[in-house]
């Protein structure tokens, strides 16, 4: 077996030299040492590095023979086996050995000086690192701050800065540029208007919202009371509300009793949040303490501490101007009529048959029913008046004669005019409407049910008599001398300082709150107490109640009208 | 003496242990236990907190979660100061890693409450958003360190990275010399085969390991479709098998590696860019106050 070694060295000029040797041996001993086969003058090898020999196979066993190893085909051994056909690259010190297959069966070595220990892989290995193909993380770190730093920061402040401050207005947007991304959400929908024009309410710099930025649009909103009083009347904090109240003060947030402690904004679309009922109870929890002079009961939450209603009526005749009466004491309304609810609401009995009678011709079911009397003002919110004509008269007949076909009927409402009608319908013949006969049981005179068709003349006389045709529903009186009834009264509204609306109770029959079935008489007073409300209303933190209630659901801080009268315009106040 | 013996023994296995001790579970994961306390205590004060009109980062609660978070952020982005000064001790960078990584995570439940779950298009929104591509891309970072460097051990097969790329310039050389007696056709296959950068591909080439458009695998493809070939081609069919076997450990080097430093490009730039956000989103609440 031959070795045919050629070795190719290059001169200074970088001219290649090329020696052929051939080795007939079956192994060679490649190394330092000037007796080697194949001699390597670089002090990084061996005296006697390798040895290569032939396997039976045909293949060549390469082996270090001392303890340095050596590198073939670029991989650090020391032993290997290859294949003359495929080649292989020995890589000794600087030197490289090629193996490979040559003509006749015969190896061919080709050893060249790489001039050089292997230095190149430096600048390839950088190559494994991702940072050879991404740009670096503080280029890409300083960019995206810097963005971000001018995007959300320099340019709205500075836009906020060099601005001509104007009035508010919800026509046009403001000037300051993308402080739209400082929005931490939404206005609620009164202030969407607001949502492009941040400096409208956010005027100065640092500065927390002032009353004088709600003001500017709300000019006509009212007091609550007058601003000493409310001054006096707020109670002590808790350890919790005072260091809240002490950190917010420390960061120039307004208040206490600024706008914005209790509207607060940004919550997302919709209305705005309900004022929290802990708002009203800092003061009314604890009012009496503080505010000796006052009328209100405390109350901190409606289902543990809040007074009995107060209804706003007269108690008797002689009363000439409404006043507020406590549900506890169990007052009696005075409203100037005979009118016992139970007889009209029996679902038997002469009322009922008579509506049954008369019913389909006036839209009635069978018997009396609330609604035939009690229509609801057009928002639904309360109940008009009980209307003589449309809503009695249909049985209560204020008929006197009859000509011909047709009912003369008197006008309701005029006294004097009651009495020239019923004198003169007897100054004219006409045919007596009875016939005289007695007739039997409640419709005998004395019963229930008796009819006196008795003359004109003879009506007037017994008018105001409990069965004459006023003193029926009406108290006579007297004043002036002259013949007239009581004044009646149907007040449109009870509470004067809470909210009730009929229309969000639609669902509950008028007889869950109102005992108008049972009540005998029209002084029954017949408004539901506070714990009536309280088998569904409790305070807003109620985990039992069906409808946890705040204040706000009932009250309004701010009076809903007659503001001027009351305690005035928050913008009246002292600026602050 | 054998007490003292085994008491010495004992000293130094614990110190042993110590050493060789992962971050994940430093001092009996003294930092993933505090990160668990500061969490549950986070979601039980915003349950039972008392904040109206609904949770908001603006409530009393919102303010205490965030004051909080913000110092979280600053000290946890300080790691990467930090870890270029090496000290040992209890404030070892070993205890402050574990520290950053679970206090980091705690930072996922303090900041989430601090929102209020109230989210939009804007820099307070920016911020949290950042702030989770960080942590994100830190638990990414986490899994890849636990489980990758053993797949990169097993790819090298003993050898170096140096001779990963020495071997293929080997087999190049070779490839070289066995193409001489081929003709132009085959030799420019040769040739492009040889010109491909093995390292010239982007990132996602790198991720994916799908290498597209690879001239070493087209030149098998040809010289293998070749009928009755010639020892010459037969050799280099050959040496390109043997060089895409090469190539083939190296991308899958390639792969590994890039799968276990492409977060720190996500992570830190995050970072930077977090702080410039929590910067801006603080400033503007204040300002806007």
């Amino acid at each position: 077996m031959t070795f045919r070694v050629r070795t190719i060295d290059q001169t200074a000029a970088g001219r290649e030299i090329v020696r052929e040797s051939e080795i007939a041996k079956d192994s060679i001993v490649i190394g330092r040492a000037a007796e080697c086969d194949i001699h390597l003058p670089d002090l990084a090898i061996e005296q006697r590095h390798v040895g290569v020999s032939q396997t039976p196979g045909g293949q060549l066993k390469v082996e270090a023979l001392g303890t340095l190893g050596f590198t073939i085909d670029g991989r650090a051994t020391t032993g290997a086996t290859l294949s003359p056909r495929e080649g292989s690259e020995l890589a000794l010190g600087s030197y490289r050995l090629e193996f490979g297959a040559a003509e006749g069966g015969s190896i061919a070595v080709t050893v060249r000086s790489s001039g050089e220990h292997d230095d190149h892989g430096k600048e390839a290995l950088r190559g494994f690192a991702l940072a050879s193909v991404l740009p670096g993380k503080r280029g890409i770190a300083w960019t995206a701050l810097a963005i971000i730093v001018i995007a959300f920061l320099a340019v709205p402040i500075y836009t906020h800065l060099t601005r001509i401050p104007t009035k508010p207005s919800i026509d046009k947007p403001g000037t300051v540029v993308m402080d739209a991304s400082w929005s931490p959400g939404p206005l609620s929908a009164v202030h969407h208007s607001l949502e492009k024009n941040c400096e409208a309410c956010h005027v100065k710099a640092f500065v927390a919202v002032r009353d004088n930025a709600c003001l500017a649009c709300h000019k006509d909103i009212g007091d609550h009371a007058d601003h000493a009083k409310l001054l006096a009347a707020r109670g002590s904090m808790s350890w919790g509300a005072g260091f809240q109240r002490a950190v917010a003060t420390m960061f120039n947030k307004p208040g206490p009793g600024a706008c914005t402690d209790c509207h607060i904004e940004h919550q997302g679309t919709g209305p705005m949040p309900d004022t929290r009922q802990e708002f009203c109870a800092d003061c009314h929890g604890t009012l009496d303490e503080r505010l000796e002079d006052t009328a209100l009961g405390n109350a901190s939450d409606f289902g543990k501490v809040h007074p009995e209603f107060a209804a706003l009526m007269e108690t008797g005749p002689n009363q000439t101007k409404p006043m507020r009466v406590s549900l506890a004491s169990h007052p009696k309304q005075w409203d100037g009529l005979r009118f016992p609810h139970d007889i009209h609401l029996n679902l038997g009995g002469g009322v009922a048959r008579m509506a049954r009678n008369i019913g389909a011709e006036h839209g009635y079911g069978a018997a009396l029913d609330c609604k035939d009397c009690h229509h609801p003002t057009a928002d639904g919110t309360r109940f008009l008046p009980v209307d003589m004509e449309r809503d009695c008269e249909a049985c209560h007949s204020l008929v006197y004669d009859k000509v011909g076909p047709t009912f003369r009927t008197l006008r309701h409402g005029d006294i004097a005019q009651m009495q020239a009608d019923l004198v003169a319908s007897d100054r004219s013949g006409h045919a007596p409407i009875v016939t005289g006969r007695r007739r039997p049981g409640e419709y005998a005179p004395g019963g229930l049910y008796y009819g006196n068709f008795a003359g004109g003349s003879g009506l007037v006389g017994r008018a105001m008599a409990p069965d004459g045709v006023c003193g029926e529903c009406h108290f006579a009186s007297h004043a002036g001398g002259r013949l007239g009834v009581m004044p009646v009264t149907q007040p449109a509204r009870f509470f004067a300082h809470g909210w009730f609306s009929h229309v969000d109770h639609k669902q509950e029959a008028c007889s869950s709150c109102h005992a108008a079935k049972t009540s005998k008489t029209s002084t029954d007073l017949l408004l539901p107490g506070i714990g009536k409300c309280r088998e569904c209303h409790l305070g807003e933190d109620s985990k039992t109640a069906k409808v946890p209630s705040g204040c706000v659901m009932c009250h309004s801080y701010h009076p809903r009208e007659g503001a001027p009268a009351s305690a005035g315009l928050i913008t009246m106040r002292e600026p602050e | 003496m054998a007490t003292t013996a085994g008491r010495k023994y004992a000293a130094d296995e614990r110190r042993r242990d110590s050493d060789h001790e992962s971050f994940l579970v430093h001092r009996r994961m003294r930092w993933f236990k505090i990160a668990v306390v500061v969490s549950v205590v986070a979601i039980l004060g915003y349950a039972l907190a008392d904040v109206k009109p609904r949770p908001n980062g603006g409530s009393w609660y919102g303010y205490t979660l965030g004051t909080i978070g913000a110092l979280l952020i600053v000290w946890l982005s300080l790691l990467g100061v930090r870890k270029r000064a090496m000290t040992p001790g209890s404030w070892s960078l070993k205890a402050w890693t574990s520290a950053h990584v679970y206090l980091g995570l705690s930072l996922i439940v303090i900041a989430t409450l601090h929102t209020g779950f109230q989210f939009g298009w804007n820099v307070h929104t920016l911020a949290y958003a950042l702030m989770m591509l960080a942590i994100v891309s830190g638990i990414y970072g986490i899994v890849v360190y636990s489980m990758l460097p053993a797949s990169l051990s097993n790819n090298r097969r003993e050898m170096t990275k140096r001779e990963m790329v020495e071997s293929l310039a080997a087999i190049d050389r070779q490839l070289e010399q066995a193409a001489q007696p081929l003709d132009r056709g085959e030799s420019d296959l040769v040739i492009a085969a040889l010109e491909q950068d093995p390292f010239g591909y982007g990132v996602w080439t790198r991720l994916s390991g799908h290498y597209r458009n690879c001239r070493t695998e087209a030149a098998i493809a040809a010289f293998s479709g070749v009928r009755n070939r010639a020892e010459a081609e037969d050799r280099v069919r050959a040496l390109l098998g043997k060089r895409i076997a090469q190539l083939q450990q190296i991308r899958r080097h390639l792969r590994l590696k890039a799968m276990l430093e492409v977060w720190l490009y996500i992570h830190v730039p995050a970072t930077i860019a977090l702080l410039g956000a929590l910067t801006a989103h603080i400033v503007s609440v204040f300002y806007y106050w």
